[in-house]
């Protein structure tokens, strides 16, 4: 891979290390000195929880660009909490991972930022402060921070970036930055404030494995990694929701970058000395600045419960002048029935000023889609689920199985198989190779 | 167990008279009032401005025990009017997943539950409320705290002795404006110190649960179960709940109840 394209002045790159260095000097302390320390005073003051989990992915099928059938990962998280003081509490995780297909690195380093293009080998998960008095509480550091309602697609989630290594089974990543809750009317209502000094992309799927998914026609072409063009500027939002006895409710204004990239494909001509030149296909991405509008409600009703969501995003055409502005609306409904959990709704999309040629966008190409839901469980230690989605023309089918089992205290077992078919020109479609089956096994501690 | 009683698993509910009283429940009616006294007083003796314990759930199917799940729980205000949280310590794979549960005197109690994994908060809404808990024999239902005013009550008997013990029967059934999955619930009261001894929720005319209160204390003036196991009849399983380190009015904050608060670890 080619590495990410970033103009940063020596002053800056110099100020970044010593912030790496004191914000690893940080996390040692933190997860060596002060557990021992508070673990014996008070179950209340110290919490841990983690787990290792090892699993197998099997593709039946040959991607285009990708022949690897089987896919080995092994994944160790650790966090802890530490509140020694009921106004203050730390918290502190480390993601430590393996993969046999080179979607982790391979060199023993912490990575704070969590902002590469592989899975970091170990990754900060989380490194916060949380301080609470009274009505307000802020948490300052790298944290999770989720908005909206809504499971299928959440267009209102604009501080939550993903791993999309493997795009049909993703997991957040953590942001950094302060996030300042202000409550009033007895938790009724909140105002959130959010400023995250650096941005976070999403992590996408490798251009040499199949989740980055190549029509057959273009398998010649070598594609290469042109890097990333990240944002150096901040991000803040604001949401204030309010819970209503029938019915609850938020607002949100986001104003910083997708952490979706807008896509910039160029052919060159690679010429190498002593090699006959070679066509080839560029690829930068490019993370536009936006400012989203959203909204978020949902009802509980007597048979079921209505959650909509929608978010309008707008380039801050200025500084982007090619990406897309537009509308996403989901209408999603539950229904909770003795051990049966049944979600279905729609998502939509509406584009108010197409600019953009090419996106790695999900979120958007989860629209114009039915996507259902059912899940069961069987009792304490089993439960099964499943999971579809449908595109509205037709393009493409995603079909998900799920069997899990505890064993003691300690053990989960998970076997799921996906199946995913389609037309190659839709975004759930083009990942007509890749059905897999997988078993996961988990110790959790 | 009375305090179990008023804020954790809370059913009844009930119509002075069914006609067509079902067949599998034979016994005499006997005066109104005095069996909503008998639960006014049971509720009166259990009050406490907060209350914390750790909870230690192990859940039998008819082969034998699956799971343990471990919790702690805390709750703030009078009956019928609380705020509990609830936090799960174990199993491992469960810690953190965290409740709050605001009661109403009015109406079913507003509900979510925070789950770590995905950093989220859910409502649960009313219809899932008979939703096993957890995988456990205890509904969300069975959650909420009840007001006496959101049930009539009828005394089906003055003197019936459970566990060797003689307790009133008194019949619940939920007032119409009250939701439930249950149609009736049958409770036993201990004439003794005015605690929970068993309490059978009907869905029509048959026992779908049967919760049963046992090794009850004095503790800090408030007699307690330490120990309720519910059946849940229709499965062959049943949960057993044990307090840990049960403590009365203890020292909480409002604003540790709320969406915000369950948010922490």
């Amino acid at each position: 891979m080619i590495e990410e394209r970033r103009v940063i002045t020596k002053t800056r790159r110099t100020r970044r290390n010593t912030k790496q260095v004191l914000y690893k000097a940080l996390f040692v302390c933190f997860v060596c000195f002060v557990p021992s320390r508070y673990r014996d005073v008070s179950a209340q003051t110290f919490t841990q929880r983690g787990f290792v989990e090892g699993s197998v992915i099997l593709f039946p099928q040959d991607a285009v660009n990708d022949t690897t059938r089987i896919v080995g990962d092994l994944r160790v998280r650790d966090e802890i909490f530490i509140k020694p003081a009921p106004w203050i509490q730390f918290a502190g995780g480390l993601d430590l991972r393996l993969n046999s297909h080179d979607q982790a690195e391979r060199a023993w380093r912490v990575d704070v930022s969590d902002r590469g293009a592989l899975r970091p080998s170990i990754a900060v998960r989380r490194l916060s402060a949380t301080v609470t008095h009274k009505g307000i509480t802020v948490d300052a550091g790298k944290q999770f921070i989720r908005w909206g309602k809504t499971d299928i697609v959440t267009p209102t989630d604009r501080f939550a970036p993903r791993d999309f290594m493997n795009v049909v089974d993703t997991e957040f990543l953590a942001v950094t930055g302060v996030r300042a809750a202000v409550q009033a009317g007895s938790g009724r209502d909140t105002l959130e404030v959010v400023w995250l000094p650096r941005f976070t992309p999403s992590r996408l799927p490798r251009l040499d494995q199949r989740w980055t998914a190549v029509p057959a026609g273009a398998a010649a072409i070598p594609i290469v990694d042109a890097g990333a063009v990240l944002p150096e500027g901040s991000e803040a939002g604001v949401r204030w929701s309010h819970v209503g006895n029938g019915i609850e409710f938020s607002l949100s204004y986001f104003d910083g970058f997708n952490h979706l990239p807008d896509i910039d494909a160029a052919t060159t001509i690679n010429a190498q000395p002593a090699r006959p030149a070679e066509r080839a296909i560029a690829i930068r991405r490019d993370y536009p600045a936006i400012l989203a509008y959203g909204a978020d409600v949902a009802v509980p009703m007597r048979w079921l419960t209505i959650k909509a969501e929608t978010a309008y995003v707008a380039s801050a055409s200025a500084a982007t002048p090619g990406s897309d502005d537009y509308l996403i609306y989901v209408v999603q409904l539950e229904r909770q029935t003795g051990e049966w959990v049944f979600v279905a709704g729609y998502a939509g999309e509406h584009v108010t000023a197409q600019r953009a040629a090419l996106t790695f966008a999900p979120d958007r190409g989860l629209t114009r889609s039915i996507v259902a839901r059912a899940s069961y469980t069987i009792d304490a230690t089993r439960s099964v689920a499943l999971e579809s989605a449908a595109r509205q023309s037709g393009g493409g089918v995603y079909a998900k199985g799920e069997y899990s089992q505890a064993r003691g205290q300690h053990w989960r077992t998970t076997i799921t198989g996906v199946v995913i078919a389609g037309a190659s020109d839709d975004f759930l479609g083009q990942y007509n190779r890749n059905s897999h089956a997988a078993v996961a096994l988990r110790y959790s501690f | 167990m009375y305090a179990l009683l008023f804020h954790f698993f809370f059913f009844f509910f009930f119509v002075p008279f069914v006609p067509s009283w079902p067949t599998s429940v034979h016994f005499t009616l006997i005066a109104a009032d005095s069996g909503r006294q008998i639960v006014e007083e049971a509720q009166k003796r259990t009050d406490a401005k907060s209350q914390r314990y750790e909870g230690v759930l192990q859940v039998f199917d008819g082969k034998g025990k699956i799971a343990d799940k471990r919790w702690s729980f805390e709750r703030l205000g009078s009956h019928g009017q609380s705020k509990v949280v609830l936090r799960f310590s174990a199993p491992a794979e469960v810690k953190g997943v965290a409740m709050l549960i605001v009661n109403h005197p009015d109406r079913a109690s507003d509900q979510w539950m925070w789950t770590p994994a995905i950093e989220r908060d859910r409502r649960i809404a009313l219809q899932d409320r008979s939703t096993r808990f957890f995988g456990t024999d205890f509904s969300f239902e069975d959650l909420d705290e009840r007001d006496v005013n959101q049930y009539d009550y009828t005394l089906a008997a003055d003197n019936d002795i459970v566990d060797g013990t003689a307790c009133w029967k008194i019949q619940s059934t939920p007032k119409e404006s009250k939701s439930s999955q249950y149609t009736k619930s049958i409770l036993w009261v201990r004439k003794d110190n005015y605690a929970f001894a068993r309490i059978e929720n009907f869905v029509k005319d048959q026992v779908v649960r049967r919760a049963t209160y046992s090794d009850i204390q004095n503790i800090q003036g408030v007699w307690t179960a330490r120990q309720l196991e519910m059946a849940d009849l229709r499965r062959g399983s049943r949960t057993r709940l044990t307090l840990d380190k049960l403590e009365y009015n203890v020292p909480l904050k409002d604003e540790d109840f709320t969406l915000q608060a369950i948010r922490r670890q």
